[in-house]
């Protein structure tokens, strides 16, 4: 009895295309193909990710703040640029550095950038994520990364968990990898990475207190799969600009 | 049969188009206030050629122009009998060489194509002055010579003279056409409100325009639309478009977006919507790269995108020439197409933070690889990029408006931060997104920075770079702005505060 309700269930999913995303019975991902991930151009990221994000899945950057986020973002956006793809940046609070950006390596023209505007954070973050399903029903985009990292935890619980089912929808199927930024894992998909993050700033702190100098940050990142077909982490040292 | 029509001075050559159009639908332009025309079968509407002539001027006359009409077998005599005589001229057919022959030589320079503007060339004024030299002084005596002997003396530019001397046509005439509109118009029994009726309305419009403009190979540089209200005002908007396009849902959703934004204050009793025309696209994909969004879906989404979050909230961020912090421009999103497929080219700007040993590694690495692809190697099964950067340059996440924050420093360095605000009720906790403050573990500078102190924007500041107790590491910056207490660069809620100190973002 229960498994022809399970079967008739699986089969429904099937039909409306949902099976890869609610049931086990996964189809082995083909990460060989280059073109089927957005690499981050970082040897250690991109090979605990086993190639990068994968295209047409929702994947996750989690962490708190100093932790790297931004910096494996904008790295992120650098290499799918600098690989003539276009991308789209769902900056929630409007918080992108342009000189960070372009330090990253970042091919500005190629960048659409979604600034949100001073008000309620309830309201910023409805916006934001209209916005998102927009630019993701347009399509044409390589990488297009919601950035929700400043929002509070609260805002963020409060949202159902059947936004991100109708975000994996939406992209499922398309070239795009979706990207989602935040404190803490929000979507948990099935198909996509989520990774988090942990960091510490590295300073000069041999040097005297007048020359002391902030050298850079050391990121921690450790991927979190449901489905454990990656598990790994690796470590990530990134150098301060001293142009920003 | 052939007409020629010469307006006096002043004349508009719209008005003269429209008054020899109809007579003829083959017309051909000759010069502002010049136009010949094709009167064959005439006859047999208005009779002879002279009550054509006739017809002509009075037609004319009812516009309110004065024109001279002169009509001839040939383009080239009816073209010089009109800059010869005014009134109406009328030569029978045959007869032109022999009409022509009194007429000046000077008359070719009038309706010859060689140029005779004197600041390009002088070409005319020669040819003339040499046959003046020659003793010639009536086209009769032009024409009259050998046409060899004028070819070998004078070349091709006198053959050609000397066949408008005898009147014959150095070319068929070639009919001007007419200029094509690019517009429709709706006028509606009753009046509508708002933009869900008016999208039918532009639908219905949009249509036919496409079809227009896919039939003569256009597409619209610029959409107008015109909505003629029942205050007897006209609602006008005009969207500039990024690339020529035709397509009707696009257009559709653009007007209507950009009628969303700047909607009318009255019923609407009369649509229109005209397009500049302007040569269609020519689009030729690669089997290499991947391919960018259309113009019209590119157009689309930014448009949709600034009626969500606002004009001049989304689009390409640009660097500005200014060493103001976090100084930026916003540009329209408009990818140039890429021809380059995962050739990830060296980054100039991360070399800027990196030490001399790490771009000496990076040279080393991009000399031992210069094959563009993927490996797969003895760490990992999976495919890796060849280019990979070692280090990433870290980012900074920036306060569009530094956040006010109570700083306590020693000899003049920070030592604990609060996050609270200076003055009780100033400030509202949503600008704080949840900062934490605490002692200061670390701190880097001051990094002294100032300019623009010559106009209202000065900044003048020192940096801090510090890192907190709980892992978080800021940027701060105690504000240094003139003795007045004017804190011209920071917003009104900061200068209400009084604060000193500033979190200028967070490095992230």
């Amino acid at each position: 009895m229960a498994n022809s309700a399970l079967a008739v269930l699986e089969t429904a999913l099937r039909e409306r295309k949902l099976d890869r995303t609610l049931t086990t019975a996964l189809p082995p991902l083909e990460r060989s193909d280059p073109a089927a991930f957005i690499p981050f151009d970082l040897a250690a990221m991109d090979a605990v990710l086993r190639g990068g994000l994968p295209r047409g899945q929702v994947s996750e950057l989690a962490g708190p703040h100093s932790s790297g986020r931004t910096t494996l973002l904008l790295q992120l956006l650098g290499a799918a640029t600098r690989g003539g793809e276009i991308a789209a940046l769902v900056d929630t609070c409007d918080h992108l550095d342009v000189a960070s950006a372009s330090a990253a390596g970042i091919d500005l023209e190629r960048l659409l950038w979604i600034r949100g505007e001073a008000g309620p954070i309830d309201r910023l973050v409805d916006r934001a994520l209209k916005a998102l399903n927009l630019v993701l029903q347009a399509g044409g985009f390589g990488v297009v990364v919601l950035d929700l990292a400043d929002v509070p935890p609260r805002v963020l619980k409060s949202l159902p968990f059947t936004t991100w089912l109708r975000v994996q929808r939406i992209v499922e199927g398309s070239d795009t990898a979706c990207l989602l930024v935040g404190p803490e894992p929000l979507a948990r998909s099935a198909g996509g990475l989520t990774v988090m993050c942990t960091g510490q700033t590295t300073w000069n702190v041999d040097a005297p207190v007048r020359a002391r100098r902030f050298t850079g940050l050391e990121t921690e990142v450790r991927v979190v799969s449901p489905r454990r077909r990656v598990d790994g982490g690796a470590r990530i040292a990134a150098v301060a600009n001293d142009s920003q | 049969m052939f007409g020629a029509l010469y307006a006096a001075e002043g004349t508009d050559p719209a008005m003269l188009g429209s008054v020899a159009r109809e007579f003829s639908p083959r017309i051909e332009v000759c010069g502002p206030r010049e136009i010949t025309l094709d009167l064959s079968g005439l006859e047999r509407l208005f009779g002879e050629a002279r009550m054509i002539a006739h017809e002509l001027r009075r037609t004319a006359a009812d516009r309110g122009l004065r024109v001279r009409v002169a009509i001839a077998g040939t383009r080239s005599a009816a073209r010089l009998f009109v800059h010869d005589r005014a009134g109406i001229t009328v030569i029978d057919s045959g007869t032109e060489a022999e009409m022509l022959a009194s007429l000046p030589l000077s008359l070719l320079s009038n309706v010859s194509n060689v140029s005779n503007d004197p600041n390009e060339s002088n070409e005319s004024n020669e040819l003339l002055f040499t046959l003046r030299r020659w003793g010639l002084r009536t086209l009769g005596e032009f024409a009259a010579l050998p046409s060899d002997e004028v070819a070998a003396r004078l070349g091709t530019a006198g053959v050609e003279w000397q066949r408008l001397a005898r009147g014959e046509d150095p070319r068929p005439l070639v009919p001007a056409l007419p200029e094509e509109r690019f517009e429709q118009t709706l006028e509606l029994d009753w009046p509508i409100e708002g933009l869900e009726p008016l999208s039918f309305v532009l639908g219905r419009l949009m249509e036919p325009l496409s079809a227009h403009l896919e039939r003569r190979d256009r597409g619209a540089a610029v959409l107008h639309v015109r909505l003629h209200l029942v205050t007897r005002t006209v609602h006008e908007r005009s969207l500039q478009l990024p690339a020529p396009m035709r397509d009707a849902r696009a257009l559709r959703t653009l007007a209507l977006l950009d009628l969303e934004s700047h909607p009318p204050d009255a019923a609407i009793d009369r649509v229109t919507v005209a397009v500049d025309p302007t040569p269609g696209r020519v689009v030729q994909f690669s089997l290499l790269t991947r391919p960018l969004p259309s113009p019209e879906q590119l157009s689309t989404l930014t448009a949709r995108l600034a009626a969500l979050m606002g004009e001049g909230r989304c689009g390409s961020p640009e660097l500005v020439d200014s060493w103001r912090p976090g100084a930026f421009a916003m540009k329209p999103f408009a990818p140039r197409d890429s021809n380059v497929l995962h050739t990830h080219q060296p980054r100039p700007s991360t070399m800027l933070g990196a030490s001399r040993a790490q771009v000496e590694g990076r040279r080393h690495e991009g000399t031992e690889t210069k094959k563009i692809g993927f490996l797969r190697d003895s760490v990992s099964p999976w495919p890796v990029a060849v280019n990979a950067a070692a280090s990433p340059t870290v980012a900074l996440r920036r306060f569009r408006t530094p956040i006010p924050v109570r700083v306590h420093a020693e000899d003049g360095r920070p030592i604990r931060v609060w996050m609270d605000p200076p003055s009780p009720g100033g400030l509202r906790w949503t600008s704080r997104r949840g900062l934490s403050g605490g002692r200061i573990e670390i701190a880097a500078g001051p990094w002294r920075t100032s300019g623009s102190w010559w106009e209202s924007q000065a900044w003048n500041r020192d940096e801090w770079d510090v890192a907190l107790t709980d892992g978080v590491t800021y940027r701060l910056f105690r504000d240094r702005t003139d003795a007045h207490g004017v804190k011209a660069s920071l917003s009104a809620v900061a200068r209400r505060a009084k604060a000193e100190w500033f979190i200028e973002g967070i490095v992230d």
